[in-house]
């Protein structure tokens, strides 16, 4: 059986990208818990691990004074460790597989997206847990089906990014630092364990100019019915995570020719 | 258009690579950054390289070490991009610059064959299709659920390469790796792509394998520094290249001095030892079967040849040659190199002892010559070359006449004198 390369049914659709993604993320996933004796159960008992932390800690040692603590934490929690792996990932994905950007035929811009979606499996296991924790709390809200509308948005924002950052790392080797660093600051700047109602108000706006406070302040609205951000910051975050996906895009296509010459 | 695969006047430059960041952030500290990028110097790959290949035709590629080979076979896979000129390529093209580096340890050959299936082109539907048949060519029946760190180095080989012979591009782009690997499966592999040809693929090869470029290539050019040194029918640029390994070997032989005179014993350069001396040959001592020095051999017992050789310049790949000639008449009774082992030699100051063992030598009686050689991997010069140095003579008291005493066995089929069979 022979097959010319070219004009393939799922390439005139424009499947093949979403294959290749699908594809190399199982790859990763696979080669990571093959041989492990949990194998799939690992990325569940991170999240079952994280949670009895999270309950132990926030409900008999601390006390912050925000109801549900556990389940807020949780949720925040999940999307930033997403966002925030997936970024560093992202960051390498192109000099950690260099052998990858040099296979001829391998449209390289799906590199970033793989390293944006391995994480996502975790997002996908904490999932059930969160479910059940909403029963349990009793904070069901028919609301909580909209959830992944507010992940897609965080997807889009993570791929724009991940588009200039992962190329832009090849050129400026410091590039995969500085993300380490500014990701670490901002975990500071994202309310994750705390309120955003509960600091200083002359330091909201800071946290304001963080989409991610937006999505995880929209999280909650949705899952434990908290009250909404601002109408602008939605849009607001929802058309920055628009632009920078095509700033992305285009940032991305203009710095891929020169890649090769400078692994 | 009456070529399928053209080249026109390209040049292509790498960035010169600073040493390291430091010197970068003192720049910045020191404001001198752009001047920095002002003098940004580039290193020129390619120069004005024409080439064209006709439809189904195959065209080799020979130069040394970073003369330019791999530069040129990036730019016809599509990556990265010229600096002036243009390339040609048809659509479609596929190319295998490297076998075997998106290969996953953990995973099964079968799952590793159906993932190089898709990064080569394919679509999920067809890379299922062609599983069996990618399995079948590489010979991993037995094999193909076990992990890929179970595979040997050709076995993994074979699985990339099993891969490639499942399409059926318009243009392949060789570079040299199906060298390494097995005779038999590289026989298989050349079988295909002469296949591949029948059916109308041009392809573009690069080699360091001379005799392979001669056998298989209807054209080759030769590649000196980037630019393009020759061009035409295969056999003619192969000798050229090979004359032009001589002359340049001789070019970089340094004058003999006294010391080395006293070093080496009987080696004086320029008159029995040739080349740059970057890496020596050191030691070479010949043996028979169990260890003891031997000057003399008889025919039909082995004979061990050991050389140790050193590097002067940190670690670098090179290949090796050992041949016999007889002395009386000059006549190369063979000659083989490093090529032929499975992976690539690399020498350090530390250096490498190979041993090359003839078991049994099988030759006339006579004086002869062992010859060793330590050349650039693209044969570009000669390090070092001991010729006719190191010799050894062969008592055969069998009487055949020749060079070669070839193994065989007497039978009488019918007693003489006696008639036909009743």
């Amino acid at each position: 059986m022979d097959f010319a390369i070219t004009r393939t049914l799922g390439a005139r659709l424009g499947l093949r990208q979403p294959q290749l993604i699908l594809h190399l993320v199982r790859r990763e996933l696979t080669s990571a818990h093959r041989f492990t004796m949990l194998g799939w159960a690992w990325p569940l008992a991170r999240q079952l691990a994280q949670l009895g932390v999270l309950v132990f800690v926030f409900s008999s040692v601390l006390d912050l004074g925000i109801p549900d603590f556990p389940v807020y934490v949780f949720s925040g929690l999940v999307a930033w460790s997403w966002f925030s792996s997936g970024l560093t990932e992202a960051s390498t994905s192109l000099i950690d597989q260099r052998h990858l950007v040099f296979q001829p035929r391998l449209p390289t811009a799906v590199l970033p997206i793989v390293a944006v979606a391995v994480p996502f499996v975790d997002v996908l296991m904490a999932a059930p847990v969160l479910l059940l924790m909403l029963i349990l709390s009793g904070e069901l809200h028919l609301t909580a089906l909209l959830f992944p509308f507010v992940l897609a948005v965080q997807f889009v924002l993570m791929c724009g990014v991940a588009w200039l950052v992962a190329p832009g790392s090849v050129y400026v080797r410091d590039l995969p630092n500085i993300v380490t660093l500014a990701l670490m600051v901002l975990f500071y700047l994202t309310p994750v364990f705390y309120s955003l109602h509960k600091i200083p108000q002359q330091f909201e706006w800071l946290l304001q100019l963080n989409p991610m406070t937006t999505l995880l302040e929209l999280d909650r609205a949705l899952l434990l019915g908290l009250p909404y951000p601002g109408v602008w910051h939605i849009v607001g975050t929802v058309a920055l995570a628009a632009v920078l996906a095509v700033a992305g895009w285009f940032g991305f296509a203009r710095m891929r020719p020169g890649l090769v010459d400078q692994l | 258009m009456r070529h399928a695969l053209v080249f026109e006047n390209v040049w292509k430059s790498y960035p010169r690579w600073t040493q390291d960041g430091a010197r970068t952030s003192r720049a910045i500290l020191t404001r001198r950054l752009p001047e920095i990028l002002r003098h940004r110097e580039a290193r020129w790959a390619l120069q004005d390289v024409t080439v064209r290949v006709g439809h189904g035709r195959m065209m080799g590629i020979i130069g040394a070490n970073g003369a330019g080979k791999s530069t040129m076979l990036r730019l016809a896979s599509g990556l990265g991009q010229t600096t002036r000129g243009t390339i040609v390529v048809p659509d479609g093209t596929a190319s295998v610059l490297s076998l075997g580096d998106t290969l996953d340890l953990e995973l099964s050959g079968r799952e590793n064959a159906y993932t190089a299936a898709l990064i080569s082109g394919m679509s999920t539907a067809q890379a299922r299709r062609t599983l069996k048949s990618v399995i079948e060519f590489a010979e991993l029946e037995e094999f193909a659920d076990a992990p890929m760190r179970t595979y040997s180095d050709g076995m993994k080989l074979r699985l990339a390469f099993g891969v490639v012979a499942q399409l059926n591009p318009p243009a392949l782009i060789l570079d040299e790796v199906i060298a390494v690997g097995d005779a038999r499966f590289q026989a298989k592999c050349m079988e295909r792509i002469d296949e591949l040809r029948a059916g109308g693929t041009t392809v573009l090869f690069a080699s360091h394998n001379l005799d392979e470029i001669e056998r298989s290539c209807d054209e080759a050019i030769w590649l000196q520094r980037g630019k393009l040194r020759a061009s035409g029918e295969a056999a003619e640029v192969v000798e050229a290249y090979r004359d032009g390994m001589r002359l340049d070997t001789l070019a970089v032989t340094p004058l003999g001095g006294e010391e080395d005179d006293v070093e080496d014993g009987a080696l004086r350069l320029g008159d029995n030892r040739f080349g740059s001396q970057e890496l020596t040959i050191d030691e070479v001592v010949l043996t028979t079967a169990n260890g003891v020095l031997a000057d003399r051999v008889t025919s039909g017992q082995p004979l061990e040849v050991e050389m140790t050789i050193r590097s002067h310049r940190g670690p670098t790949p090179a290949v090796v040659t050992i041949g016999v000639t007889r002395l009386e008449d000059q006549v190369m009774c063979f000659e083989a190199s490093s090529e032929e082992l499975a992976s690539e030699l690399t020498v350090d100051e530390g250096g490498v002892t190979l041993r090359v063992a003839f078991d049994p030598i099988d030759l006339t009686t006579g004086e002869y010559a062992v010859d060793v050689g330590v050349y650039e991997p693209g044969w570009a010069y000669g390090y070092d070359y001991h010729w006719n140095a190191h010799r050894f003579a062969v008592d055969d008291d069998r009487g055949v006449k020749g060079v070669y005493v070839a193994p065989r066995r007497w039978a009488p089929v019918r007693p003489a004198g006696a008639s036909a069979p009743r």
